[in-house]
């Protein structure tokens, strides 16, 4: 029992970290491979105010989740000098720059990381096993409505135009550089929680808990999950953290299977387990409306987005007009 | 008619496999003992050899009749030296294993994680070669077998100043938990003997590049260079201070402790001196047993952190033996424990209060491509651990 | 300050960058894609050459070996995967070489090929060392620098010179016109990757020897290393990989001399990125 809740625990935190990528590179297409970076930051505020301030949890989780977006408003701000595969680089850097001032920088705790972080109380009652579960859901379903509501609201559109085509979002009188660090501020924010949740639950952390792979880690769950969508990271996050696990059964080749899963998954299905038009998805649509009574169309023949080109010249435009992220190669030419 | 029969006497043949498998046993099948290593991942070498030791341990014990007739089964699953990899697994361990006691073969990191997971379910835990200070602190289930960084620390610093009479020392540090405490302890100890530190500086882990580093270090004219590092950069060092013409004995810890070191090193590492548990020339049985039989089964000679995790498991059946299965004998009988002579890297004095282990200090020389006995320390002041 | 010293690594760490990133610009000059699994090319070419060295004791057969393999590699690479996916967006071809770079270094690490040890290159001694008034070359270094000094020459000739090298720029400039003007694109995206990938096999073997050792897990530094000298130098210009390198080795040599270890090298090398491209966000000699 405890092993799936350690384990169902560990995989919502990682949603939330998935969502909240989602918003910086699904929603406002900033791509970013530093996100661990946030989630360092967000778990460190919070262990050291814990144990070097002697804070309670609730307050130091309040404060990881605000001071680091604040903190990711300000990282964001190569982001309106760079785009891009250049931004992918700098945000790279900065994640390898924050672990290094973790580890470096003595106040942080250097080398010896930050120890004996206390779990939350509430009434009295302090939360382990299933009450932490609880407490990682609630944060959960918290993200899922925020990043539902960004979706929805104005502020979602205005990152969809960021998304699609600054030039044109400027025209329209979006500030394309006040949006972009929006989207750097919530994104980071989120992940801060979903640091200090890490933190607390594993009672010490380390600078290289932060590292780079964790962030190939998180892009990797958002992608594989549907880029965009409000299912995909938490589809991704669970599956890719739970895979690991399952794969005990076959004992040391685990990381090999684990990368051939998203190399197949990319050939076979590159929206994603549960990205628009996946096969999947269609499985689930058709499903969902017949249980509604609704009328069942065939599935809408949206391009087929896995078929090999016959030639690498072949000029082809965007294949899913809503879905513009990370614009492909036509875009990338005009761009220069 | 007919399938109500059949259906009842599916229902007590299931019953029954239930009964028969669960209660009703005087003695269990073996005594489970779980142990989680990097066997995959960028630590994959020290996991690889500390999940050996402990085989080898098993095997031993085995051979003289298990946990008084009952054989020990060891439980392994990978952890990748990722903490919360090593949550999962305590938890597997203490939920469905249901193990009776554990070892860790992984990092500090790792290791601390898992240590809560088992503080909390009552397992006892022994660390076989996590150094931080903070793993044993975590409650009276957590042991350690492995070496104390600040107790290495200080008999490095005594290898330095009393023995090699060295008046100049520089200090190379690795930039995680292993080196800080390390050059802090060595740092304390030269000072207050009066040595002079000429050169200070820390390195990241993993670095190859150190001409940079250590040209510097030769402008500062040291007698010893004091390094911390594991094999791979422990070799760049070496063969590195060979090429800029750095003639300053280098002095190394367990790090260093390994046959890759003296592979990849080759003729540089002569005259490297480390402070390590395993001594080669040991005339105990057995050390000797270890280093020959660890050879022949796996191909490759022994190195520190195997034997760090063959005497972990050890020490566990000897408290098996003595005081029991349940978690709180177990606890007792290693806190009972005095001169305990079967441990590759003993013999083991006893436990302090803090649960770490007391035992002598061996230095070790590499001559002619092998490391051998140079020193030993054994003054209770140099190697009683400080809590 | 010895300045003979600095000098020296400097153009010897800067021949490294150069080598192992070299291939990776090759790569994304004509496809646009992040390789990261160039990295896990790199180490096979290592695993081949020491694998070969050990059963023939001869450099050269060793160095021709592991490119040869790691060109193949890297094709295969090409032809079975990223073919299919050059009209999607560009983070799916980065997720899958994520993937293959995982997969490649777990299988690389089991027993049956690399384990998870790392083994001695001796091969030092291939080159003569140099003996010059002011200081001494030690062979391995000669070794990098003399190779790297080839590679360079042979790769200027082949792009201005040749058919192929003209091939080659045409489609980093403009694919599809490129393909229109009537390039075989799918032939010269191949060799691209074979040059590219026997390169990264190459600086597998010359690493391996330099810091005599050879493991599975030796591409973990290089797979985003290489990144920071391309992105620096421009994305996909090889000349201004050539920059980057220099420019990125000096930088960490002479702050390791003077100063020391502040930060991590790695950390130091993505500062500097992070600043260059906040005043030139396309590169050093990038198009803008």
């Amino acid at each position: 029992m405890g092993y799936l809740v350690s384990v169902m625990t560990f995989a919502s935190i990682w949603a939330v970290l998935a969502l909240s990528l989602n918003i910086l590179t699904g929603y406002a297409g900033q791509v970013s491979l530093g996100h661990a970076a946030f989630f360092g930051i967000g778990a460190y505020t919070s262990a050291m105010l814990a144990v070097k301030a002697g804070w309670s949890f609730w307050p130091a989780f309040v404060a990881a989740i605000l001071i680091t977006g604040m903190v990711g408003a300000l990282l964001g701000l190569p982001s309106l000098r760079v785009r891009h595969d250049f931004l992918v680089l700098a945000t790279m850097g900065i994640n390898f720059v924050v672990v290094a001032v973790f580890k470096y920088v003595d106040f942080f705790g250097g080398a010896l990381g930050i120890i004996g972080i206390q779990k939350p109380q509430i009434f009295g009652w302090t939360l382990r096993g299933w009450g932490f579960l609880g407490l990682a859901l609630a944060y959960l379903l918290l993200s899922l409505w925020v990043s539902d509501y960004l979706r929805r609201t104005w502020a979602g559109l205005a990152f969809a135009t960021v998304r699609e085509d600054e030039e044109a979002a400027e025209a329209m009188g979006v500030s394309v550089p006040r949006f972009k660090i929006y989207a750097f501020a919530i994104s980071a924010a989120l992940a801060g929680g979903a640091g200090s949740l890490y933190a607390h639950f594993l009672g010490s952390i380390f600078p290289d808990h932060f590292a780079f792979v964790e962030s190939i880690g998180i892009m990797s769950m958002v992608v594989l999950g549907g880029l965009g969508t409000l299912r995909g990271p938490v589809v991704g996050a669970f599956a890719l953290k739970i895979l690991p696990e399952y794969l005990r059964v076959v004992g040391d080749y685990r990381y090999t299977l684990y990368g051939g899963v998203l190399v197949l998954m990319m050939l076979f299905q590159p929206q994603g387990i549960l990205g628009e038009g996946s096969w999947l998805w269609r499985r689930v649509h058709t499903w969902r409306d017949r249980l509604r009574g609704r009328r069942v169309f065939s599935p809408e023949r949206r391009p087929s987005v896995t078929a090999p080109p016959t030639n690498p010249s072949t000029p082809s435009p965007p294949s899913n007009p809503g879905r513009g992220v990370l614009q492909g190669e036509a875009d990338e030419h005009e761009e220069r | 008619m007919k399938a109500w029969r059949w259906l009842v006497v599916l229902v007590a043949l299931s019953l029954g496999v239930v009964l028969a498998s669960g209660c009703g046993q005087t003695r269990p099948s073996s005594y489970k003992i779980g142990i989680f290593s990097p066997t995959t991942g960028f630590a994959a070498a020290d996991g690889t050899s500390a999940l050996h030791g402990a085989e080898l341990a098993v095997k031993y014990i085995n051979e003289q009749g298990g946990i008084n007739g009952v054989p020990l089964e060891l439980v392994h699953y990978d952890d990748a030296a990722k903490p919360d990899q090593a949550v999962n697994v305590a938890h597997k361990l203490v939920g469905q294993d249901k193990v009776v006691a554990a070892v860790s073969g992984s990092y500090s990191g790792a290791t601390r994680a898992a240590a809560s997971v088992f503080q909390e379910a009552g397992i006892p835990m022994i660390s076989g070669y996590a150094v931080h200070p903070e793993i044993t602190k975590t409650g009276n289930m957590i042991w350690r077998t492995g070496s104390l960084a600040v107790v290495q620390g200080r008999v490095g610093g005594a290898l330095a100043v009393d023995k090699l009479g060295a008046k100049r020392i520089a200090i190379l540090t690795i930039d995680n938990d292993f080196g800080t405490s390390l050059a802090d302890a060595f740092k304390e100890y030269v000072l207050a003997k009066g040595a002079e530190i000429v050169f200070e500086e820390k390195y990241p882990l993993g670095e190859k590049e150190f001409r940079a580093i250590l040209n510097r270090i030769k402008e500062a004219n040291p007698d010893v260079l004091y390094a911390s590092a594991y094999y791979n950069e422990a070799a760049n060092i070496v063969r590195q201070a060979k090429e800029v013409g750095l003639t300053a004995t280098i002095i190394g810890q367990e790090g260093y402790d390994s046959p890759k070191f003296l592979e990849l090193a080759g003729d540089a590492a002569e005259g490297v001196i480390i402070t390590t548990d395993l001594n080669r020339d040991s005339d105990r049985e057995i050390t000797q047993w270890y280093i020959r039989t660890y050879e022949e089964t796996y191909g490759i000679a022994a190195d520190m952190v195997g034997a760090s995790t063959f005497d972990a498991v050890m020490v566990l059946a000897y408290a098996m033996r003595k005081g029991g299965t349940q978690p709180d004998q177990i606890v007792k009988a290693l806190a009972e424990l005095r001169d305990f002579e079967d441990a590759v890297t003993g013999p083991f004095y006893r436990f302090t209060e803090g649960r770490e282990v007391m035992r002598p200090v061996t230095a070790q020389i590499v001559k002619n491509g092998r490391f051998r006995f140079y020193a030993e320390f054994d003054d209770p002041a140099l190697i009683t651990p400080p809590w | 300050m010895n300045l003979w010293n600095i000098l020296l690594d400097t153009l010897t760490q800067g021949s490294i960058y150069f080598l192992i990133a070299v291939g990776l610009t090759m790569v994304y000059g004509i496809l646009k894609i992040l390789h990261i699994a160039h990295a896990a090319v790199y180490t096979v070419g290592a695993g081949v050459g020491l694998a070969v060295f050990r059963l023939t004791g001869n450099f050269w057969i060793s160095l021709v070996a592991a490119m040869g393999v790691s060109g193949l590699v890297g094709v295969l690479i090409y032809r079975g995967v990223y073919f299919y996916m050059l009209d999607q967006p560009r983070i799916v071809p980065l997720i899958t070489s994520v993937g293959l770079f995982l997969l490649m270094q777990d299988l690389l690490q089991k027993p049956f090929l690399m384990g998870p040890y790392q083994h001695a290159f001796p091969a030092q001694d291939v080159f003569p060392s140099v003996r010059l008034p002011w200081g001494d070359v030690p062979s391995a270094q000669v070794m990098i620098l003399v190779l790297t000094a080839a590679t360079l020459m042979g790769l200027y000739l082949l792009f201005t010179r040749t058919r192929l090298g003209l091939a080659w720029q045409a489609a980093s400039m403009d694919r599809d016109m490129a393909g229109a003007v009537g390039i075989n694109l799918n032939r010269a995206v191949a060799l691209n990757f074979l040059l590219g990938s026997a390169l990264a096999g190459a600086a597998g073997v010359l690493v391996g020897v330099f810091y005599n050792s050879v493991y599975a897990t030796m591409g973990d530094v290089p797979s985003y290393k290489a990144f920071v000298v391309i992105v620096l130098g421009g994305m996909g210009s090889v000349s201004g990989t050539v920059v980057a390198s220099f420019l990125l080795a000096l930088a960490e040599t002479v702050l390791l001399s003077f100063v020391g270890y502040v930060l991590p090298r790695d950390a130091i090398a993505f500062l500097v990125l992070i600043l260059v491209l906040m005043f030139r966000p396309q590169g050093l000699l990038g198009r803008s």
